[in-house]
């Protein structure tokens, strides 16, 4: 027996929109939005959160280098329900297919209200370019966005990602990626939360050489919420998965970190690592983690690590016998901590920059 | 300069019932002297010099400690090395991320501001930098990595005394400086100290064995067990002790 769910305002809202003959009017209306009694979504409660955010249509400024090359209707629905929502509620898809040494700038702040897009980019074959995005939502604002990502053979993307604090506002991003053989992919995120934010990636990973390098880092002032989730599925032999998330929350914020790495039988010879180390800058401080192996290869190395500390009181101790002040060693051990992944962006003039924007975060903590 | 006076100190424990280690210690430190505290382990040594500096974790449960006539157990750390205390670490801690100079620059300009000095212009710093590092045999890379982030013991020891070169404090608190040196690394940390010996800066070199004293010659040397200065002398008791040990002293561990 199931009990009808009692819809919020914003799934009415949305089911509203949706055709009549859309299928996921009926999966809405049966489940609704993710909530924390779904598994993937345990830490992150979607839809207690945009129920209490205004439904009407919102608007989304992009502020991008060019033009996209073209607009394109969806052809095959994603199977994810977020981005299902961000195909059927979107205008037609972005499409960018991007050239050898092209850097993309892809700028997206989104207004009051509710707002959906779906983006797609290309990289060919042989090409190497840089992605870099940054996301920002208004108060009151619901943005849910997805991102599709063919790096096909032997193509190499370096990606950046800055999320800036959006307060009383929602941000739902979904990855899409596909890696092909001998395609590589990094990855580099610094999140800074929301009112509840969720950067998904999931990466089709075919080996073969294919390398991935999926990084991020996090600081989450108070009130603050940001959850890094990432699925990488690793269906060809010979493929290389590094993974470091860093972060830090301050009182009354919340971070999630939920990786698995799925390697397939046919994927013999994976090399997959995942670290994710939370630091706790107060009592009231919370971040939940959920690194997850599955391993279906017998011939493979794979490892996984997660810890969580609070800072050094022996670098402490050492920062101020030297005369630094407390306050400042914090912030200074703070920094040091967190900068690992961002340490690892390759384009100086991007790291340098990312690098710039954490302390300018840390020293804005309340 | 650096007066103690039957200083009692105990580990915090969490059941509040710390062991006592410092058991009454009393000595004077004058402006130009250098003095060394030698003992066998566990007397106390290392207790001594982080209850100096103002580590976390011990409590003062009797007896006094003043620096140029300012009481130092009402001073935070960073206070006191503004003042002119250097602790140079048994075991100096790495610290990712940060760069030594940086770092070094950091603390100088944080200890200037403490003490109402103008900041040290960049040029003039790195000038400081190339000669002090020049000195110690410090390469250039060194001065770039993260604060001893893969450095071997010696030159973590090393780095301690450039440390010093470049904050210039009144008074050093050497703990087991000697430690983890070989004999050519040893002569040059020597030789760093040295060179920072005057007329208005005391030193306490605290060490297990003598041969860093062979070095640095103090005026005075003590002998610390079980929580006690257990005997003053001049640098003559330090080669009593390497050929006779600590044994005498044992019995006053009961």
């Amino acid at each position: 027996m199931t009990v009808a769910l009692k819809l919020t305002d914003m799934e009415t809202a949305l089911i509203d929109q949706l055709p009549q003959d859309a299928p996921l009017r009926a999966v809405l209306s049966e489940h609704g939005l993710p909530h924390r009694r779904v598994e993937e979504w345990k830490w992150t409660d979607l839809r207690t959160v945009v129920g209490k955010l205004p439904a009407e249509p919102g608007v989304l400024t992009f502020t991008i280098s060019r033009e996209p090359d073209a607009w394109a209707e969806q052809d095959e629905e994603p199977s994810l329900l977020m981005p299902r929502l961000a195909s059927a509620l979107g205008e037609d898809i972005q499409v960018y297919t991007l050239e050898d040494g092209e850097r993309l700038e892809l700028g997206l702040e989104a207004s009051s209200g509710v707002s959906n897009q779906q983006v797609l980019v290309l990289v060919p074959e042989g090409v190497k370019a840089e992605l870099v995005e940054s996301y920002a939502v208004e108060p009151d604002g619901f943005a849910n966005l997805t991102l599709v990502i063919v790096v096909m053979p032997g193509a190499e993307l370096d990606r950046v990602i800055e999320q800036h604090a959006s307060p009383d506002a929602a941000l739902v991003v979904t990855s899409l990626i596909d890696l092909a053989p001998g395609a590589k992919l990094n990855q580099t995120t610094l999140g800074f939360g929301a009112k509840l934010a969720r950067l998904e990636t999931h990466v089709s990973h075919a080996g073969e050489g294919a390398e991935l390098q999926l990084d991020g880092a996090y600081v989450l002032d108070e009130g603050l919420h940001l959850d890094q989730t990432s699925l990488v599925r690793h269906e060809g032999p010979n493929g290389v998965t590094k993974e470091l998330f860093k972060g830090a929350a301050a009182r009354g914020a919340k971070g999630v970190f939920q990786g698995k790495i799925h390697v397939e039988q046919a994927a013999q010879k994976t090399d997959a690592q995942m670290q994710h180390r939370g630091l706790l800058l107060d009592d009231k401080a919370e971040i939940d983690a959920k690194p997850e192996l599955e391993i279906y290869a017998d011939d493979v190395v794979c490892a996984h690590g997660n810890a969580f500390g609070a800072l050094d009181e022996d670098a402490l101790f050492y920062m101020r016998q030297r005369g630094l002040p407390e306050s400042k060693a914090r912030a200074l051990l703070t920094q040091s901590f967190l900068a690992e992944p961002i340490e690892r962006i390759r384009d100086e003039d991007d790291r340098e920059r990312l690098l710039a924007r954490l302390m300018v975060g840390l020293e804005a903590l309340s | 300069m650096l007066v103690i006076e039957n200083l009692q100190a105990r580990v915090d424990a969490e059941d509040g019932d710390g062991r006592q280690i410092l058991k009454g210690v009393s000595l004077k430190v004058p402006a130009g002297e250098v003095h060394a505290i030698m003992g066998p382990n566990g007397c106390g040594k290392s207790t001594l010099s982080y209850v100096l500096s103002g580590r976390d974790g011990y409590e003062i449960t009797g007896g006094s400690m003043s620096f140029d006539g300012q009481d130092l157990a009402e001073m935070e750390p960073e206070e006191r090395a503004a003042a002119g205390v250097f602790l140079s670490f048994q075991y100096p801690v790495e610290i990712p991320g940060v760069p030594t100079l940086t770092f070094i620059k950091e603390a100088l300009n944080a200890q200037k501001r403490l003490r109402g000095e103008d900041e040290v212009p960049a040029p003039a710093f790195m000038k400081l930098a190339r000669e002090a590092a020049a000195q110690l045999g410090i390469s250039n890379d060194m001065l770039k990595r993260p604060v001893n982030v893969g450095f071997s013991g010696g030159e973590k020891k090393r780095m301690e005394i450039f440390q010093a070169l470049m904050l210039q404090p009144k008074f050093l608190i050497l703990d087991e400086t000697d430690s983890g040196l070989d004999i050519d690394a040893l002569k040059v940390v020597a030789e760093g100290v040295n060179a920072l010996r005057n007329e208005e800066r005391g030193m306490l070199v605290i060490t297990h064995y003598q041969r860093l004293l062979d070095y640095l010659k103090p005026d005075v040397v003590h002998v610390m067990a079980a929580g006690r200065i257990q005997e003053t002398g001049g640098p003559e008791l330090a080669h009593k002790l390497e050929k006779e040990g600590y044994d005498k002293y044992a019995g006053e561990a009961a």
